[in-house]
């Protein structure tokens, strides 16, 4: 852990980033309610790129194993009223190991329309969610952008306006740390455009 | 709800382990007590595989009418009058929510829905939330809540 702190110290120091020391987010998209309340520790607040304004933190839960996850999150409150959920997940993630029901609830469906997206991602969305908005949110130079400029393990989730960016990296780095923000910063802007458009 | 890689594997054993318990001992020549008890079991085995298919297809059925409301569907919107849940379903609330619909050219109607949400969705169902909301042209009371 202290390695971990040392780390976040040295972010904040470069980024000009309030220490919070630890911060609770609430079970706001399926990684931090795969957390079961765990506070991200340690978390600082500030710009995590420009223009967006957000807090990012160290997330570790346990369930058969430790998982331990690198997290940004800010709000986009607009983008409810068009997209209640878009998760694009890294392919291969694993965010529990202890699940083993027969039936789960049907809340979710691929967005396979982007075969180069789906090289790297699962796009998951709502059943029933508007399929023309996500075609304007995935234009070709945002695929493009996801595919190859963000940190290799990359995943962000929306929901309800709330986007959580993550890697699953043990040790990333002051850089690392820096490129997740600036990548949940660009997916917020992005984002936050589509919603204006 | 939906069947999963873990649900068709449960249906698979129960219904191929349920079967072989029931016929093998008898073509075996097991002697008639214990070839009846491996039978009783493999018919409730095989009961229990076939519950699970008929809900599995009952639920695909039900998804299918969703995605047909979904596409042919009025679009309005649905008011969280109040929202609670009593009950869970694999660590997931079931939902008892109070909408306000509002579907133009249908007018304002107050239902109740039930609904089984992930918890990052369910935690956000707050009086005052505004959800999009497919409507049966031909039957007001079936809708899809997009949530």
């Amino acid at each position: 852990m202290s390695d971990v702190q040392s780390v976040f110290g040295e972010l904040a120091a470069a980024r000009g980033l309030e220490q919070l020391g630890a911060f609770d987010p609430g079970p706001l998209t399926p990684l931090l309610v795969e957390g079961k309340g765990a506070p991200l520790r340690p978390a600082l607040r500030g710009m995590l790129g420009e223009g967006v304004e957000g807090v990012v933190g160290h997330l570790a839960y346990k369930r058969n194993k430790t998982f331990r996850f690198q997290v940004a999150l800010t709000q986009v409150p607009a983008a409810t009223a068009f997209a209640p959920r878009v998760f694009c997940i890294r392919r291969g993630r694993s965010t529990r190991d202890d699940e083993f029901y027969g039936f789960e609830a049907r809340h979710s469906k691929l967005w396979t329309e982007s075969t180069a997206l789906n090289e790297r991602y699962e796009v998951a969305t709502s059943p029933y969610q508007d399929p023309n908005w996500l075609r304007q949110l995935f234009s070709p130079s945002f695929v493009d952008w996801l595919g190859t400029k963000p940190p290799a393990a990359f995943s962000f989730e929306l929901a309800y306006g709330a986007l959580l960016g993550s890697v699953e990296a043990d040790d990333p780095g002051a850089d690392g740390l820096a490129a997740l923000c600036e990548a949940t910063a660009h997916v917020a802007t992005r984002v936050r455009e589509e919603c204006e458009e | 709800m939906q069947l999963n890689k873990v649900g068709i594997s449960l249906i698979a054993f129960f219904g191929l382990a349920g079967a072989a318990f029931a016929i093998v001992p008898i073509l075996a020549g097991a002697p008639g007590e214990v070839a009846g008890i491996l039978a009783s079991i493999g018919v409730i085995w095989v009961l229990v595989a076939g519950g699970l298919l008929w809900y599995a297809k009952r639920q695909e059925k039900k998804a299918a009418r969703n995605d047909w409301i979904f596409r042919q569907g009025l679009r309005g919107t649905a008011t969280v009058l109040s929202a609670g849940s009593s009950a869970e379903v694999n660590e997931m609330p079931l939902m008892s929510l109070r909408l306000a619909l509002n579907v133009p050219g249908q007018g304002t109607a107050e239902v109740k829905r039930r609904e089984i949400m992930p918890v990052f969705a369910a935690s956000r169902m707050e009086p005052g939330l505004v959800l999009p909301v497919y409507v049966n042209p031909q039957d007001p009371g079936e809708f899809v809540l997009v949530w």
